[in-house]
C-alpha cells in the first residue's frame, strides 16, 4: 500500500501542469486591456504624432517630395524616385510614395487606437476628451495630407477588427474624407486647451487653424474666413503672435520660445527608433559647405529664378536662401576656408553642385544635431504658423470681396518682412539687416494672385507651395515657359494627384481604378 | 545483442570440467556441456535446453554450462537462445554435448527505443535508423550530433562554421521541411523532450526516427524527425570503472594559394595600368603570409571517467568528462566539463524509481569569422581579411603598433589584430534533472510518470578594443553583454498495457504530457572606454551607454497521446498513433491540433513459403502515413500587438505606442503529411541486410510573410504572417550492411548508406518568387538566392557568366556591365536589351546535393581492428563568395586568378582581366561544384590480450590511433566544400533552411590525428 501512496503523490506532482494555454505576455503590449488611464491615451497619441517626424514622412520623404513637385525647388540628383517627382514622370511604383503612404496610415492607425482606447478609460469626458482630442487632430492632420496628395483614399477611423474586410475595402470619395476631417477637427477644437506647453502638442488654435486651411482648400471662403479670423481675434487667448525676427522661425536654438508656430513637428537632435529623424538640412544643403560637419548633399535646390525674381530688399530672401558659402577648397585643414559667391559653388567639384543660391532655412541654425551633415537636428518644423493664418484670412477675404480685411492681414505679414533682424550669411558672417521698405504695404485692391504670391515667399520651402498650386490649379503657369523652373513638358492636370502605390492596388484591386494619368 | 555480448566479454571462459555420474546401464543418462555463441565463441548464460516432446528442460549457468538428465539415447535436445538459431541434437551415446549457436539475425530481437517505449527491431513498422555507440565514439567529437554524419541514411549533419571549436551543429532529416521555421529535429534524451545532446561517450544508443509513423507520437514537434538518445545505465554486477582518454593534434587541411609581395605589386600595377593610372603601386618592404600568421596547429583533449555497477535493487552510472579544443585559428578555443549520472532503484517488485542528472559548463572563445559585413567592409572576419590584406605590409609598424588599413580597397583592420585582440566569449551552463517512477499496477499494465527540469544559461560577452582602428577605434572600444536563460519543466504520465491474445500481441499506450518553457534575455552595450583592460566587464566605465534590452517569453504545451501496436502471428504488424497537442503559442482559434499516423508491416519471411528459405532470412514490407507538425509560431506571434516607439517629441523623448500587428487568430503550425514505403531484407542468415525506404513529405501551411495585407491598415510590423506555403520532399534511402568475412581470427564487415532527396517548392504567397540574400552586406546585393515555385529550395540567383569579352562586337546574346571593354566579363543578356540589368538575372546554381552517402569498412584481425569511414555528398553547388571578394582587385588575390587573367596576349581564358568592371557581382562565374568524398575517419585499434592485462586487474585495455579528414576529393577551389554561410542578417535558426551552399570566410574543417586510450577495470 505504501507504494500506492507514493504513486498518488507522484500523480499529484505531475498533474499540476494544467493550463488554459492563454498567452499573457510580459514586456509586450497588446491592445486588450491596455487603456486604463488618460496617460495611456496620451501614449497612443504620442505614437501617432511620432510617425510624422519619421524619415518616411516629414523627416525627408514627404517634405522633399512636396518641395520637388513645387515650382520653388528643382532637383540636383539623378535618383529615379526624385526625378519622377520633379519632372512629373511619377510612376505608381515611386519610391517616395511607397514610403510616406504607409507611414501616414501608421499615424492614422495609432490615432484610431487612441480614440478607440479612450472608450475603455472610465473617467469623465471632461478629463479624457482633451487628450483624445489630440488623436482626432492627428487623424485629421494625416488624412488632410492624403486627400490632397491622392484624392479618394481608403478611409479607416477605427482599429482594424476584420483584416480581410479592411484589405478589400474601396476608396472613400474625397468629399467624404473632407467631411470626416472637418468633424475630427471640430471635435478637437471643442476639447483641446487654448494653450499648450509645447507647440508640438495640438491646441485649440491648431485645430481651428487647420479647419481654416481645410475650408480654404475646399474653397468654403466664408467658413475659412470665419475660422481664421477667430484664431486671429483670439491670438491673445491662444498666445499667438508674429515672430519679430523672421530668422528666428528657422533657428533651432530659439524656436521653442516663439509664439508664431501653431502646430509644429519638434525634433530633438537624436535618431529615434525606426529612422525617426530629419534629413531636410542635408537634402537642401550645399556640397562641400564647411558647416554642419560635412556640408549638405545638394539635392533639393531652387532654380536661379527663385532668387533673381525675389526682391533683394526682402529680408525673407536673406533668411530663405544662401548666396554665399565657405569651402575648404584645397582639402587642407590648416589653411583657412574660403568664402565663395553662389556663382562658384561648384568649387566642390561634385557632379550635382549648382551655381545657384541654396535653401538656407534649415541649414543655418540646426544645432545641436546628432549626426553629420546636420541630420537629426533640433528644428521645429511649423506645420501651420500664425503668418499662414493671416494669409488664409486675407485670401478668403479677397474671395468674399472684403478688401479692407484682406489688406489688413496681408500687410501684417509684409510688415514683419520689412523689419529685418539679426541673421547670418551662408558664409557664417553675422549680419544685422536693417528695417527696409520692401516689401511695401499692398494698397488698392488685393487680388488672389497677390495673396498666393505672398504665401509663395513667406512659406517658401515649407511644404505649402505644391498644395497651393494644386488647389488653385496653377500648374499650367507655374510649369509653363514663364515658370520659375522653365517649361516642364511632362506636366498635365492629372499630375495634381499622385498615383496610389501600385503594390497596394495589387493587394486590393477594389482600390482600382488608379488615379487618371498613371 | 551487441549490448549483452559486450557485457559478457568481461567474463572469461573457464575450462569445462566433465563429470560422468554413471554408466549407460540405466537408460537414464546425464548430459553436460557448454553453449557458446558464433562467431564470438562466448558462453551464453540462460540458454534453454529442452528435451523435445517433453517438459524436461534446463538452462545454462553464467558460464554457459548446463546439465540435463534424459530418459534414453533417442532423446533430442533442443538448444535455444533468444536471437540465435535453435539447434536440435540427438543424444545418442554422448554425455558431453557442446553446442555453438549461430546468431539468428532474422530474429533481430534487438530492442529499439521508440517514443514512450521500446519495440523489438523486427516489429518496427516505421523508418528508424539506429546508430551504434561504437560509431558515435569512433573519433572524438564535441557534439554527438557530429558523429551522426554519414552514419544514418537521410540524416545530413553540418557544422555551421567548419572546424570552429564549439560551432553549432545543424542536423536535417529528409531535407528542408520549412522556410521560416527550424528544420532541426527534436532531440529527446532519456525521455526528456527538447534536451541538450549528452556527450557521446555517455550514449548507449541513438535512434533517428524519420517517418511519420515513428515521429507522430511527438505531434507538433515531429515533422523534422526525432533523435532519441538513451544514456548509459549501470548493470547489476561488480563495479566497473572506465577511462577514455583522447588526444588529437589538428591542422588546417588547406590554404588558399595567394600572391606574395612582389606578385601583389605586379598585380596592383596591372590593375592601375588597366584603369589608366600611370603611377606605380608603392610596394612595401615586407612579405607577410597572413594565412601563416592566423593559423596554427590545434589540439583536442577529451578525458572521461565513468563508474557503473549495481546490486539487485540499485544500479548506477556516473561519468565526468573534460573536453578541450584549441582551434587552428589563433585565439579560438572551446572547453567543456560535463557530468552525467543515472540511478535506478527497484523499490519493490512493482515499483521502480530513477533519477537522471546532467550538467555541463562550456566556454567558447570565438574568433571572428564569416563576417556578415556589418562592420565596415567586412573588416571583422579573420579568414577573409588574411586573404585580402596586402602581403607587402608588415604585421607591426616600427613603433610596435599594428599596421592598419590595407593598402588597397576599403580600410580594414589588420587580420592578426582582429584575431588576437577581439574578445568574444560565450559561457553556456546546462543542467537537467529527470525523475521517473515506474509502477506495475496489475500484470500487463504499467504506469510511468516522469518529472523533469532543465535550464540553460548562456552569457556572451564581446569586447572590441580601440586598437581595432576601423572597428572600434573611433568609439574608443565597444563592449556588449548578452544573457539568455531558458528553463523547461516537463511532466509526463502514461500507461502501457501489454497483452497476448492468442497468436496476437497487443500493446496500448496512453499518456498526458505538460511542458513549460520560459526564456529570458538581457542585452546591454556601451562604447567609449578609457582603457581596454575592462574587457566587457566594465560597462559602467563607458562614456556612452546604449539602450539596453530585456525580454521574456513563455510557452506551454499540453498533450494527450496514444498508440496501438498489434502484431499477429509474428507476420502482420500494425502501429497507430495519435497525439493531440495544445500550445500557448498557437493562435486563438487553433489552440489544439491532432496528429495521427498509421503503419502496417508484413513479415513475408515468416510466411510458410519463405520460412525455410536458405537465401532469404528476412523480408519485411512496411508502409506508413501520418501527419506531424512544426510549431513554427513564436511566442505571442499571433497576438495583436503594439510596438513601443522611443520617440523624439515635445522637446524631449517619450515612449509611445503604435499598432504593430493585428491578431492572427487563425495562424497554424506547419504540417507535414508523410508517406513512407519500406523494405527490409536479409540474406544468408542475415549476413547481408538491406533496408530501402521511399518517402514523400508534403509540408503545408508554411508560415510566410503575407504580402497580401495592405499597408493602409497602418501596422508597423513588417512580417505579417500567414499559412501560405508548401514544400515537398521525396527521397530514397538505402542502408546496406554486410558481414563479408567472419572467421575466428579475421572479420570484415561493411556498412553503406546513401540517400537521395529531391525537394520542390510547391506554393508561395501568390506563387511569387521569394528573393533572399546571403552575401555580406558590404557586397551591396539584395538578391542572391530564390525560392521559386516548381524549383528546389534556395537556387542561386544572379547573372549567367559567358566568358571574357574579347573586344569588338559582343557575342550574340551577351553583354557586359556598364563600360565593358576587352577583358571584362560577359554575361547572358536575357532580355536582349544590350545592357546587363536586373532583368538579366536568373537561377545559376543549385546547392541541394543529389545524394549523400557514407561507407564504413571494419576489419578485425585477432586483437587488431581497423575502421575506414568515407562520407560524401554529390551534386550540390557552392557559391564561392570568398573568391568573388578576391577577384575584385581591391585586395590580394589567388595565384590562379592572377596568372590566368585575360590580357591582350592571354585571350584564351575564362578569367577576366585584373581590375575588370565587375564589382563582386553575383554570377555563375563563382558557382562551383561542391561534390566531395571525404575520408572522414580511419582508425586502427588494438585490444590487449586478456592474459596480459588480467594480472593488472584490468578488464579491458584498448589503444586507438585514428585520423579524421585525412583526404578530401573535391573540385571545389575554396578551403572546404562543407560550407554554411548565411550572409547579412542571416542566422542559424531560420536561414539554414534556405541559404545553402554559400562560402565566405568559413572556419576551415581540420585534419586531425588522434590517439585514444580506453581502460576498463
Amino acid at each position: 500500500m505504501k507504494s500506492y501512496k507514493i504513486l498518488l503523490l507522484l500523480i499529484g506532482v505531475s498533474v499540476f501542469g494544467c493550463s488554459d494555454l492563454e498567452e499573457e505576455p510580459v514586456g509586450l503590449l497588446s491592445p486588450e486591456g491596455f487603456f486604463q488611464t488618460t496617460g495611456d491615451i496620451q501614449t497612443a497619441v504620442d505614437g501617432s504624432l511620432t510617425h510624422a517626424i519619421n524619415e518616411m514622412f516629414w523627416g525627408r520623404k514627404l517634405s522633399v517630395a512636396l518641395m520637388l513637385r513645387s515650382d520653388m525647388v528643382a532637383l540636383a540628383s539623378n535618383e529615379t524616385r526624385r526625378v519622377e517627382m520633379d519632372e512629373f514622370t511619377t510612376l505608381a511604383s515611386n519610391g517616395m510614395i511607397s514610403e510616406f503612404w504607409p507611414k501616414t496610415y501608421q499615424g492614422i492607425a495609432a490615432a484610431n487606437q487612441a480614440i478607440a482606447g479612450a472608450e475603455d478609460v472610465g473617467v469623465a469626458d471632461e478629463i479624457k476628451n482633451p487628450v483624445t482630442a489630440q488623436a482626432y487632430f492627428a487623424r485629421a492632420f494625416y488624412y488632410f495630407h492624403l486627400v490632397r496628395l491622392f484624392g479618394d483614399v481608403p478611409y479607416i477611423d477605427a482599429p482594424i477588427t476584420d483584416v480581410d474586410a479592411a484589405t478589400s475595402m474601396s476608396r472613400t470619395p474625397a468629399s467624404e474624407v473632407y467631411a470626416n476631417i472637418i468633424s475630427d477637427l471640430e471635435f478637437a477644437k471643442a476639447w483641446l486647451p487654448n494653450t499648450v506647453t509645447s507647440r508640438a502638442i495640438p491646441s485649440k488654435a491648431a485645430a481651428s487653424s487647420y479647419l481654416a486651411l481645410v475650408y480654404l482648400t475646399m474653397e468654403e471662403w466664408q467658413l475659412a474666413y470665419d475660422e481664421s479670423t477667430e484664431v486671429i481675434n483670439n491670438a491673445g487667448t491662444y498666445n499667438l503672435a508674429l515672430e519679430s525676427n523672421f530668422q528666428n522661425l528657422f533657428d533651432a536654438s530659439v524656436i521653442d520660445a516663439s509664439l508664431e508656430p501653431i502646430f509644429a513637428l519638434d525634433y530633438n537632435n537624436f535618431e529615434a527608433d525606426d529612422n525617426a529623424y530629419d534629413q531636410i538640412a542635408p537634402m537642401t544643403g550645399i556640397r562641400g559647405d564647411v558647416r554642419n560637419s560635412g556640408g549638405g548633399w545638394s539635392i533639393a535646390v531652387p532654380s536661379l529664378e527663385v532668387y533673381t525674381t525675389w526682391d533683394a530688399g526682402d529680408y525673407r530672401r536673406a533668411v530663405s536662401l544662401d548666396d554665399t558659402a565657405k569651402f575648404d577648397d584645397d582639402n587642407d585643414p590648416e589653411t583657412p576656408d574660403v568664402e565663395y559667391p553662389y556663382t562658384q559653388f561648384d568649387v566642390s567639384a561634385h557632379e550635382f553642385a549648382k551655381n545657384v543660391p541654396y535653401i538656407a532655412k534649415y541649414t543655418r541654425f540646426p544645432e545641436p544635431f546628432a549626426r553629420a551633415n546636420a541630420r537629426a537636428t533640433s528644428h521645429n518644423y511649423s506645420m501651420i504658423r500664425y503668418a499662414e493664418v493671416l494669409l488664409i484670412a486675407a485670401e478668403s477675404a479677397v474671395e468674399l470681396g472684403n478688401n479692407a480685411s484682406a489688406l489688413n492681414y496681408v500687410n501684417q505679414v509684409r510688415a514683419r518682412a520689412r523689419m529685418g533682424g539679426e541673421t547670418m550669411t551662408g558664409a557664417s558672417v553675422a549680419v544685422t539687416v536693417a528695417p527696409s521698405t520692401v516689401p511695401a504695404d499692398l494698397t488698392g485692391t488685393v487680388t488672389v494672385a497677390d495673396v498666393l504670391e505672398e504665401r509663395r515667399l513667406e512659406l517658401a520651402f515649407e511644404g505649402k507651395r505644391w498644395y497651393d498650386i494644386v488647389r488653385r490649379q496653377l500648374g499650367g503657369v507655374a510649369f509653363g515657359t514663364s515658370g520659375l523652373e522653365g517649361a516642364k513638358s511632362n506636366f498635365s492636370s492629372t499630375d495634381y494627384l499622385l498615383p496610389l502605390p501600385e503594390d497596394e492596388l495589387e493587394r486590393n484591386p477594389n482600390l482600382l481604378p488608379q488615379n487618371p494619368g498613371y | 545483442m551487441q549490448k549483452q555480448l559486450k557485457f559478457i566479454k568481461m567474463k572469461w571462459v573457464p575450462l569445462v570440467v566433465f563429470i560422468l555420474f554413471g554408466l549407460a546401464l540405466n537408460a537414464q543418462q546425464t548430459v553436460t556441456g557448454t553453449v557458446v555463441s558464433q562467431p564470438e565463441g562466448l558462453p551464453l548464460p540462460g540458454a534453454n535446453i529442452l528435451v523435445k516432446g517433453t517438459a524436461t528442460g534446463a538452462t545454462t549457468d553464467f558460464d554457459g554450462n548446463y546439465t540435463i538428465v534424459v530418459q534414453n539415447s533417442d532423446a533430442v535436445l533442443v538448444f535455444s537462445y533468444i536471437g540465435f538459431v535453435p539447434q536440435d541434437v540427438t543424444v545418442g551415446s554422448k554425455t558431453v554435448i557442446d553446442v555453438t549457436l549461430a546468431e539468428d539475425a532474422s530474429q533481430l530481437d534487438e530492442i529499439v527505443v521508440v517514443g514512450y517505449g521500446t519495440r523489438k527491431k523486427s516489429d518496427i513498422t516505421g523508418a528508424v535508423s539506429s546508430v551504434k555507440s561504437e560509431e558515435l565514439n569512433a573519433f572524438p567529437v564535441l557534439d554527438a550530433a557530429q558523429a551522426l554524419q554519414g552514419r544514418a541514411a537521410g540524416v545530413v549533419v553540418q557544422s555551421n562554421n567548419g572546424g570552429e571549436p564549439g560551432a553549432p551543429i545543424n542536423i536535417k532529416i529528409r531535407g528542408n521541411t520549412s522556410i521560416n521555421a527550424s528544420s532541426s529535429p527534436l532531440i529527446v534524451v532519456d525521455g526528456f523532450v527538447g534536451a541538450t545532446m549528452p556527450q557521446s561517450n555517455d550514449i548507449e544508443s541513438l535512434e533517428v526516427l524519420k517517418d511519420a509513423s515513428a515521429t507522430a507520437i511527438y505531434g507538433s514537434r515531429g515533422s523534422n524527425g526525432v533523435v532519441l538518445v538513451t544514456t548509459k545505465k549501470g548493470k547489476t554486477g561488480k563495479i566497473s570503472i572506465e577511462l577514455n582518454s583522447t588526444y588529437a593534434v589538428q591542422s588546417i587541411s588547406n590554404q588558399i594559394d595567394l600572391l606574395n609581395a612582389d606578385e601583389f605589386a605586379d598585380y596592383q600595377n596591372q590593375i592601375r595600368a588597366n584603369n589608366g593610372v600611370t603611377s606605380a603601386y608603392p610596394q612595401g618592404t615586407a612579405d607577410t603570409d597572413w594565412q601563416d600568421l592566423i593559423y596554427k596547429s590545434g589540439s583536442t583533449a577529451n578525458h572521461q571517467l565513468s563508474f557503473s555497477g549495481g546490486s539487485d535493487n540499485i544500479n548506477f552510472y556516473a561519468s565526468g568528462n573534460y573536453f578541450k579544443q584549441d582551434g587552428v585559428l589563433v585565439n579560438s578555443d572551446f572547453e567543456r566539463l560535463t557530468f552525467l549520472s543515472n540511478i535506478d532503484a527497484k523499490v519493490s517488485d512493482k515499483l521502480k524509481l530513477g533519477l537522471n542528472l546532467f550538467g555541463s559548463r562550456g566556454t567558447k572563445n570565438g574568433a571572428a569569422t564569416q563576417s556578415n559585413g556589418s562592420v565596415s567592409a567586412g573588416g571583422d572576419d579573420v579568414i577573409t581579411l588574411a586573404m585580402r590584406y596586402a602581403p607587402d605590409q608588415p604585421l607591426y609598424n616600427t613603433d610596435g603598433s599594428y599596421t592598419f588599413g590595407n593598402t588597397v580597397g576599403d580600410p580594414v583592420d589588420n587580420p592578426y589584430a582582429v584575431a588576437t585582440e577581439r574578445i568574444d566569449e560565450t559561457k553556456t551552463d546546462n543542467f537537467r534533472v529527470n525523475f521517473y517512477a515506474n509502477y506495475d499496477i496489475i500484470e500487463d499494465l504499467t504506469f510511468k510518470t516522469t518529472y523533469g527540469f532543465s535550464t540553460q544559461n548562456q552569457t556572451r560577452g564581446i569586447y572590441l578594443p580601440s586598437v581595432l582602428v576601423q572597428t572600434a577605434g573611433a568609439e574608443s572600444g565597444r563592449a556588449s553583454v548578452e544573457q539568455d536563460k531558458s528553463t523547461t519543466m516537463l511532466s509526463e504520465n502514461y500507461l502501457t498495457y501489454t497483452k497476448e491474445l492468442g497468436k496476437g500481441n497487443l500493446t496500448l499506450l496512453a499518456g498526458y504530457s505538460y511542458q513549460k518553457t520560459v526564456s529570458e534575455n538581457f542585452y546591454s552595450e556601451a562604447t567609449g572606454f578609457i582603457s581596454d583592460n575592462f574587457s566587457f566587464y566594465g560597462l559602467s566605465s563607458a562614456t556612452n551607454i546604449l539602450q539596453p534590452d530585456s525580454s521574456i517569453s513563455e510557452v506551454e504545451i499540453q498533450s494527450q497521446f496514444g498508440r496501438v501496436n498489434y502484431d499477429y502471428d509474428d507476420k502482420y504488424l500494425l502501429t497507430a498513433t495519435i497525439r493531440r497537442d495544445g500550445a500557448s503559442n498557437f493562435s486563438e482559434n487553433e489552440k489544439y491540433a491532432l496528429f495521427p499516423s498509421a503503419a502496417l508491416g508484413w513479415k513475408v519471411s515468416s510466411e510458410d513459403f519463405l520460412k525455410e528459405s536458405e537465401t532469404i532470412s528476412n523480408l519485411k514490407l512496411r508502409v506508413s502515413y501520418g501527419v506531424t507538425g512544426n510549431p513554427s509560431i513564436g511566442a505571442y506571434e499571433s497576438l495583436a500587438r503594439f510596438e513601443t516607439l522611443y520617440a523624439s517629441s515635445n522637446g524631449g523623448t517619450v515612449s509611445a505606442i503604435t499598432p504593430e500587428q493585428a491578431a492572427n487568430p487563425d495562424l497554424k503550425w506547419e504540417s507535414s503529411y508523410q508517406t513512407n514505403l519500406g523494405l527490409d531484407l536479409g540474406f544468408f542468415n542475415n549476413r547481408v541486410t538491406l533496408s530501402l525506404d521511399y518517402y514523400d513529405i508534403d509540408t503545408k501551411d508554411l508560415i510566410l510573410t503575407n504580402n497580401t495585407i495592405t499597408e493602409y491598415l497602418g501596422y508597423t510590423g513588417d512580417d505579417i504572417l500567414a499559412n501560405i506555403g508548401e514544400i515537398n520532399n521525396t527521397g530514397f534511402e538505402v542502408a546496406l550492411n554486410t558481414r563479408n568475412i567472419t572467421n575466428e581470427n579475421f572479420s570484415w564487415s561493411t556498412d553503406f548508406n546513401i540517400a537521395f532527396n529531391k525537394n520542390e517548392v510547391v506554393s508561395l504567397a501568390n506563387d511569387a518568387d521569394l528573393f533572399f540574400d546571403a552575401t555580406p552586406s558590404y557586397f551591396s546585393h539584395d538578391r542572391s538566392y530564390v525560392l521559386r515555385v516548381g524549383e528546389e529550395v534556395g537556387l542561386f540567383w544572379g547573372y549567367d557568366y559567358s566568358g571574357v569579352y574579347q573586344g569588338g562586337a559582343l557575342p550574340s546574346g551577351t553583354a557586359t556591365l556598364a563600360g565593358g571593354v576587352a577583358g571584362d566579363p560577359l554575361f547572358a543578356d536575357l532580355d536582349g536589351s544590350g545592357d546587363i540589368t536586373e532583368a538579366d538575372r536568373g537561377t545559376i546554381g543549385n546547392p541541394n546535393p543529389d545524394y549523400t552517402f557514407g561507407i564504413t569498412n571494419n576489419f578485425s584481425y585477432k586483437n587488431f581492428d581497423v575502421s575506414i569511414f568515407f562520407q560524401g555528398s554529390q551534386g550540390g553547388d557552392i557559391f564561392n563568395l570568398t573568391n568573388s571578394q578576391l577577384s575584385n582587385g581591391d585586395a590580394n588575390t589567388t595565384r590562379d586568378n592572377f596568372y590566368s587573367a585575360w590580357t591582350p596576349t592571354n585571350t584564351d581564358t575564362n578569367t577576366p582581366r585584373v581590375g575588370n568592371n565587375s564589382n563582386r557581382e553575383v554570377s555563375s562565374r563563382f558557382v562551383e561544384d561542391g561534390s566531395y568524398i571525404r575520408l572522414k575517419n580511419i582508425a586502427i585499434g588494438y585490444n590487449f590480450p586478456q592474459e596480459l592485462i588480467e594480472n593488472l586487474g584490468i578488464d579491458n585495455l584498448r589503444l586507438t590511433l585514428s585520423a579524421q579528414n585525412l583526404l578530401t576529393i573535391t573540385d571545389y577551389s575554396g578551403l572546404d566544400p562543407e560550407v554554411n554561410y548565411f550572409g547579412a542578417g542571416g542566422d542559424n535558426n531560420t536561414s539554414a533552411n534556405t541559404a545553402q551552399g554559400f562560402d565566405f570566410g568559413n572556419y576551415p574543417t581540420v585534419k586531425s590525428v588522434n590517439f585514444s586510450l580506453n581502460v576498463k577495470f
